[in-house]
This record gives C-alpha cells, structure tokens and sequence, in this order.
C-alpha cells in the first residue's frame, strides 16, 4: 500500500497542477545562452526528434517525401547546392556548361573523391544515379519527375558526365540541388532496394549505422568526409541519434527536459514560449510554392471570375494568422516562397473589402438568399467544398479555415470544411469533389510554378494525382512558362516568372495565406544551419554546447 | 465443463476471430475508393511514372479482382504467411516481431499496476472506519469514478507536461531498453482502468464480507486476514478476473494512443503508421495478432478462474427433464 501512496498523490497533484496552470515553459537549468557565449566540447552524440512521419525508406530516391529530405541531407549530397541569394553553388560537381541549343549539360566532377565504401565519385556513378530515378523498379516519383527531361547521361571521361535531355530545362540545376536527386555509391545501389532503403551510401558528414524501425536512426561520423570547397575537414559532432516522435507537446517537453537537442514542427504556441529562453529557433521556410488556397476553376461557382475575387475579398486572413501564428509567420501575397528570390508579390489585390466582394456576387447573378443566410442562384446555393488534410495541416491552420469559413459567410459563402485523412484527400482531389483546397508543392526553384499553374499539369499521373488543384488552362500563361523553362538567360527567366506570377495573382486563382512553415527549436547545440535547397538542417559545423 | 472442451473452444474461438478480423480489415482498407497501390509507391499522392505502377500491380497481384485478393490474403493468414509489407518491403513477420514486446511489456506493468491500484484502493475503501474513515471511503469511490472516465491522451499530456517537464522526475520520451520510462506511459493506461477493477473489487470485498460462509468462519475463531486471505479475497477476485481478458483488449487499444504520445515503439504505433499509409498486409498482422492475443487472454482468465473457484471444476448437476421420468408413477411402497 505505501509504495502505491506517491503514485496516487502524483495523480491527484496532476490534476490539480493542469487545472491552475498554463504552458510549464521553459525556465530549465541550462545555463548557455543563445549568442555563443557557451563553451562547446568536442564530440558527443545529438539527438534529433523529429515529428514528420518516420520514413518507409532511408533512400530519397525512392517516394521522396520530406521527411527523407530531413534525414538524408546528413549522409547523401546532390550535385549542386545553392546559396542564400539563390545562386547555383558547386558541391559535388565543381563546374557545369550548357549547349546553345540547351540540350546537352556537361557536369565537371571534383577529382579524387569517394563514398564511404570506396566506390569513386566519378560520371559513372552520376550515370548509374539517374538510372536508378528513371527505373519504375525504385518506384521514385520527385526524384523522377525532377529528372524527367533527361534521356541519358553519358560518361565522357572519369570526372564530366553529359546529360542529353529531350527538351531545353532551366531548371535542371535546381532540380539537381534536392535531397531527392542527390548522389549515392552505385555499387550500394547494386546490393537491391532493401538493403539500400536500410542503410543507402553516401558523401555526406554521417553515415547510417543502424535503423531501429519506430524508434530511431543512428548515424556516426564520416571521418573521411571532405567539404564542398574541397578541404578534408570531419563535422565536430560523434554521430547522431534521429528519433521519430509523432506528439508535438512531447517533442517540446523532450527537448526542454534535455532528452533532445534539436526538435521540428513546433507548434506557434511553444515557440512562442521557447523566446526568452536557452532555447534557438530557427525560421527555415520551405521552398517551392507558399500555403495558399487553391480555388477549382472548373466547376461551379468559381469558374466566374468575378466570384473567386469576391471570395478572396471577404476572406480576411490576416487578423487570423496574426491571432493563429502569434506572429511566427508573416502573410504572403505571393504564389511563390518568400525564400524563392524570383517570388513575385502584389499585395494590393488581397485587401479585405466586404462591400466589394457583395458588390462583385450581385453583379455575378447570387441575388437570391436561402433560410440560411447563404446566396443562392437559380435555387443552388453558393456552396464551397474544402477538403482539409489533418496531416498536413496543424491545429492552428485548420483554425485559420474556420474564420475564413465565418468571415466568407458574411458575403453570402458556404464553406464546407472536411477534415479527412491524407489518402481520402487525394481521393477527394483526384475525383474533382472540391472548389477550394489547401495543398502546398516543396520544390527548389520557380519552375514549380509550371508544375502548379500549367495546363499539363490538369492531366493526373498513372496514381490519379495531379497537381494544378486551381485547374488553370490560360495559354498566355502556359506560354509564358513554357518560354521560361526553354531560356538560358537568368535575367529573362526571372522576367517570365514575375509575368507569370502577376497572371496567377491577377486571376484570382489562389489566396496565399503565407510562406509553408518550417520551424526549428535547438538546445544545447551551436552551428546548426539550414540548406538553401530544402531547408533542411544540416549538423556538419554543429556542436554541443556545455550546460 | 472439462478442461479439453474449454481448450477446444478457445481454438474454435481463436479460428472464428482471426477470420472475421482478416476480412473486416481486408474490406475496411479498400473503403471509400482506396487503392493499395498508393502505400507500394510511396504514400499517397505519389506521382510514380506508368512502368513503375504497372510493376507494382503485377507484383502484388492488384490487379486480379477483389474477391481474387480476398481468398488469397485468406490463404496467406491460415498458412502463416503475413506477406511482405507494402510501404517497407519487409516481411510483416519481422516488423510484428520487433513491435510486439514493447507493447506487451506496456501492457502487462499496466496490468499490474492497474490490479495493484484497485486493490489498495477497495482496501482502504472497504477497511476505513469512523467518521474519517468514511469520508476517505467517500472520496475515493468518487475517485474511482473519475479516473475510470479519464481520455489516456488528456492523463498522458499532463503526466508529461507536469512530471516530465515541469518537475524532470521522469522521461517524457523513453527507448524500450530504459525502464524508468516505462512508468509514465504504465499510468497513463493503468489509472482509467484502476477505476473500474477499483469499483469491481470494492463491491466484492462488501459483498463477500458480508457473506454467511464470512459471519461462520469467524464465528469459528479464524482471524480477519486468514478470513481476508482465504475466502473474501478470492471471491472479490473473480468478477475482477473475468474481466481481465477485456482489461487486456482495452489495454492494446489505449496502447496505441499512449505509444504515439510517449515515442514508444510498439504494436499500437505500427498499426496507426501502416493504416495511415495504406499497408494492407501490416495491417491485417497486426490486428489478426492482437485479436489472437486476446483470445490467448481471455482463455488463461478462464483457466484461472476454474483454478480459483472450484464450482467451475465439477461438472453441474444436470436436472432431470421430463423425458428422463418413468412412463408411470413407481410405486412408493
């Protein structure tokens, strides 16, 4: 009876303590601040949790979700990275050049290099690289689609590979800096997909050790790793140990306790709570496209124009994301990422007006009201179908959903919220049952716009997915971003992009909300930086800090 | 009953269970127009060229129609064949064998921990006197209640939030191999269901105490805890027993809930990961393992109980129907 006695006054006091109390925050022991101060040892072993969905294989070129893209930035490097401004870098290619008529690339290799099994990092490997994205055995979809335009890669000497593509791609570099297209040893490709999907062989700063499925991932340093720039210089840290926790409040509590020292997908309300503290934060927002609503212009009601422009005129998000966010995340006015530096953004045409957006339903024939409140023409009502994916979508931004849900009412709209799991979405999608969705692209670079705004992209894939959810068919449009993927010339491209942003804008289309959030909170470690590819953290310069 | 026919009945039982779970599972995971194809490929949305679905299908026989896949997945179950998991690639054996320890040693501390909480509870419920003594009784009843209505999510989160955090007493997060870490999650699924076996005992512990065979024994000269020990207990024990085969089933299924708040690796986690990807075959393991898992309880529950309760061990008198009677009255003299 005794040894029960703590565990009951534990409970009744947990009871009683979550009652009074708000978030326990995080006033912990340690004592290194964020500016640096902190003494750093050598060595040690970071524990990274993670709340992304564990991944079915450790090879991004298999799927490739981002959550592959999170782990392998630790072990596999792509042919080319990019910096801050956007500038193409060299990583494992030192140089490349382009064919006038833009269909032959050749990537100059940085000699001498190998990968953790001895394999050479030559044309050959390159080759047998895009071979293993284009084969329907590996099942790869990004890294596929990212490769599409290539038909071959041929080895002209140890050290420059040619790419012959089937059509001119002036986003083949950008699509060659993702996790999902990086570099691996070819004879670790040979040993089959599942030894490769357990532990796949790469150039990066940690190898993979062992993968405890459920549980975590444990990598060790690559002792013989050598830097972009091509010095031989190991990261500082043992290894690291990547553990999978779904909860974001345990995640949080983890990682003030100091079980862990890096954790992703923090909630606003614990970064919030995180400022003040030993704790960093670091805003790393995704590439590609921003979070916006995508409204189906194929159907009724918002194949008219002037009814989609009152839908965004009455929807209001802004007080909401400032309440929502609690400022971790400013609004967007753009299709594009704010860390895309061809993003194109017009915010005077996303201003709240109520009397407008009445104004712009009257004229468009919505007179009559029903015994709801709700327009209706011709006896049906002005009804919006909004599949929400509970995976992909937080707490706070199904929030959002709902006052835009209530501030759209006021003009008359009704919004029908359907929150449903990440498979009964895509079947949602893929059959048309929507007029506004939610669904962000990850991609490096402008071409995404392609990918989401032209009318190819209306035509699903084999696995009925497809990816212009707005269903844009403007050929002006198509052919500013077919000429866009075609030109050589960055300046020109950046031109085509800003046109092509400025008609998506202009239609109508889309309601950006703002940038696809990508947060994450350290403790206990210095020198953590994010990938301007992906944006992913790497732990190459990282190191533990005493407390 | 005899003992081969109860051990006859828990396989008849076992055979009936495994096959209406396969074929719930089998038809509830192509509800709604979904394809298995999308776990092969990568999750849903995936964007996979044609070769590469067309390889799948023919690989996993997707192709053939449904009834076709039906007997053959019914197949695969009665031989022991759990097939190779879709997402993976791994055999669904493997991944069962690697999860299911986890779970059970999760489930069993919870057990414990649960039965222990109960008895001490309905003890000092029971024993209590005086005027302080009854309010002690008071509170706790009205505690029994409480906790038998508390979400496993809400008692997790403030366990963490309060003890993990807050106080650093214990793990928020914790690897198999660390037993402190296994106390708070052993809370969270004991408490709720200390309630209810609290409350099963306590009436028990009344109803036996108040028992003639209890008024005879110490009217006999036997001393209250030989009394306690030998007969109150094991009375009050069997309403508690029986019902611990449903313990066991409501135990897997907060499992679940409790391994994704902890981090902890388990049978619960699998499940959640492979529904929400689509993976039919890890799927149907899982629940087929855990049905059988619970047959496998409820049947050692039954076996315990004829060894506590020794009316179960003989046969029952039969009554003599009509039928057995002589056609004519027997003459008495």
């Amino acid at each position: 009876m005794r040894r029960h006695a703590p565990v009951i006054t534990l409970s009744a006091l947990a009871l009683v303590l979550s009652a009074c109390s708000g978030s326990s925050g995080g006033d912990g022991a340690g004592s290194a601040s964020t500016d640096g101060s902190a003494t750093t040892q050598a060595g040690g072993t970071l524990v990274y949790a993670t709340g992304d969905a564990e991944p079915t294989c450790l090879d991004p070129h298999v799927g490739g979700n981002y959550p592959q893209a999170l782990i392998s930035t630790q072990y596999l490097e792509p042919l080319v990275g990019r910096d801050a401004d956007g500038t193409i870098t060299p990583w494992l290619a030192t140089g490349w050049s382009v064919s006038e008529d833009g269909l032959t690339w050749d990537f100059t290799l940085a000699e001498g290099r190998t990968f953790t099994d001895g394999t050479p990092v030559d044309a050959a490997a390159v080759k047998a690289n895009v071979e293993h994205l284009q084969d329907p055995d590996t099942g790869s979809s990004t890294g596929y689609l990212a490769v599409g335009k290539v038909t071959e890669v041929e080895v002209v000497d140890p050290t420059t590979a040619r790419f012959h593509l089937s059509a001119p791609d002036s986003a083949l570099l950008e699509s060659l800096s993702q996790q999902w297209t990086a570099i691996q040893s070819p004879a670790g490709i040979e040993r089959g997909q599942d030894a490769n999907c357990a532990a796949p062989i790469g150039t990066g700063p940690f190898v993979v050790e062992a993968w405890i499925p459920q549980q975590q991932v444990d990598l060790v340093r690559n002792e013989d790793y050598v830097r972009p720039d091509g010095t031989a210089e190991p990261a500082a840290l043992d290894g690291i140990t990547w553990r999978f926790l779904p909860d974001a409040a345990t995640r949080y509590a983890a990682l003030e306790s100091g079980q862990v020292h890096a954790i992703d997908n923090p909630q606003p309300d614990s970064i919030v709570a995180s400022e003040g503290t030993d704790i960093t934060h670091i805003d790393a927002p995704r590439p590609g496209s921003s979070n916006r609503i995508e409204l189906n212009t194929a159907q009724a009601p918002f194949d008219d124009v002037a009814v989609r422009e009152a839908f965004i005129r009455s929807a209001n998000p802004e007080p909401g994301i400032e309440t929502l966010f609690a400022g971790v995340t400013a609004p967007s006015y753009s299709p594009l990422a704010s860390v895309e530096p061809t993003a194109y953004s017009e915010p005077s045409l996303f201003g709240y007006d109520l009397a407008e957006a009445n104004a712009l339903l009257d004229g468009a024939g919505w007179t009559g009201r029903d015994a709801d409140g709700y327009r209706t023409r011709d006896g049906e009502r002005l009804s919006v179908r909004f599949p929400v994916s509970t995976n992909q979508s937080v707490a706070a931004e199904q929030s959002l959903f709902e006052q835009i849900q209530a501030n759209t009412a006021e003009a008359g709209f009704e919004v029908v919220l359907e929150p449903m799991d990440l498979s009964a979405w895509y079947t949602a999608l893929g059959e048309n049952a929507y007029e506004a969705v939610s669904a962000p692209y990850t991609k490096v670079g402008p071409d995404v716009l392609r990918i989401l705004y032209h009318s190819d992209s209306t035509v699903p894939a084999p696995s009925g997915y497809f990816a212009n959810h707005a269903q844009v068919k403007d050929p002006a449009l198509d052919a500013l971003l077919d000429a866009a993927s075609a030109s050589q010339d960055e300046a020109e491209r950046a031109d085509l992009y800003a046109q092509a942003q400025a008609i998506v804008l202009g239609g109508f289309y889309i309601l950006p909300l703002y940038d696809q959030q990508n947060h994450f909170l350290t403790r206990g470690v210095e020198g953590v930086e994010t990938l301007h590819t992906v944006s992913t953290p790497t732990f190459v310069d990282a190191a533990l800090t005493q407390s | 009953m005899t003992l081969v026919r109860l051990l006859l009945g828990a396989l008849g039982r076992a055979a009936l269970v495994v096959w209406v779970t396969a074929t719930v599972v089998f038809f509830a995971l192509r509800a709604g127009g979904r394809d298995p194809l999308e776990a092969v490929l990568g999750g849903p949305g995936s964007q996979a060229g044609p070769e590469a679905v067309a390889a799948a299908r023919t690989e996993y026989g997707l192709d053939d129609p449904v009834v076709l896949q039906y007997l053959a997945q019914l197949r695969r179950v009665a031989t022991f064949d759990l097939g190779t998991s879709f997402s993976r690639r791994v055999p669904v054996a493997d991944l069962l064998r690697d999860a299911f320890p986890s779970t059970v040693v999760l489930a069993a501390t919870s057990l414990v921990l649960a039965w222990a909480l109960a008895l001490v509870v309905a003890l000092v419920a029971v024993g209590a006197r005086g005027p302080l003594g009854r309010a002690v009784a008071a509170v706790l009843r009205g505690l029994e209640v409480v906790a038998t209505v508390t979400p496993h999510f809400w008692l997790g989160a403030v366990l963490i939030a309060v003890v993990a955090a807050g106080l650093g007493w214990l793990p928020a997060t914790s690897t198999p191999g660390q037993p402190a870490g296994l106390v708070l999650p052993s809370i969270t699924l004991a408490v709720p269901l200390a309630g209810f076996l609290g409350q099963l005992m306590r009436d028990g512990l009344e109803e036996a105490g108040t028992a003639p065979f209890t008024t005879s024994a110490r009217a006999r000269g036997a001393s209250p805890a030989r009394v306690f020990a030998r007969h109150t207990l094991r009375h009050a024990s069997l309403p508690v027993l029986a019902l611990s085969g449903w313990a066991v089933g409501s135990l897997l299924s907060g499992a679940v809930v409790v391994e994704l708040l902890f981090g902890r690796p388990g049978l619960g986690r699998l499940l959640v990961d492979a529904t929400l990807v689509g993976d039919v075959p890890v799927v149907i393991g899982a629940v087929v393992l855990v049905a059988l898992l619970y047959v496998v309880v409820v049947t050692v529950t039954d076996l315990l109980e004829r060894a506590l309760d020794p009316r179960l061990r003989r046969p029952r008198a039969r009554v003599a129907s009509p039928a057995d009677a002589p056609a004519e009255p027997v003459a008495l003299s």
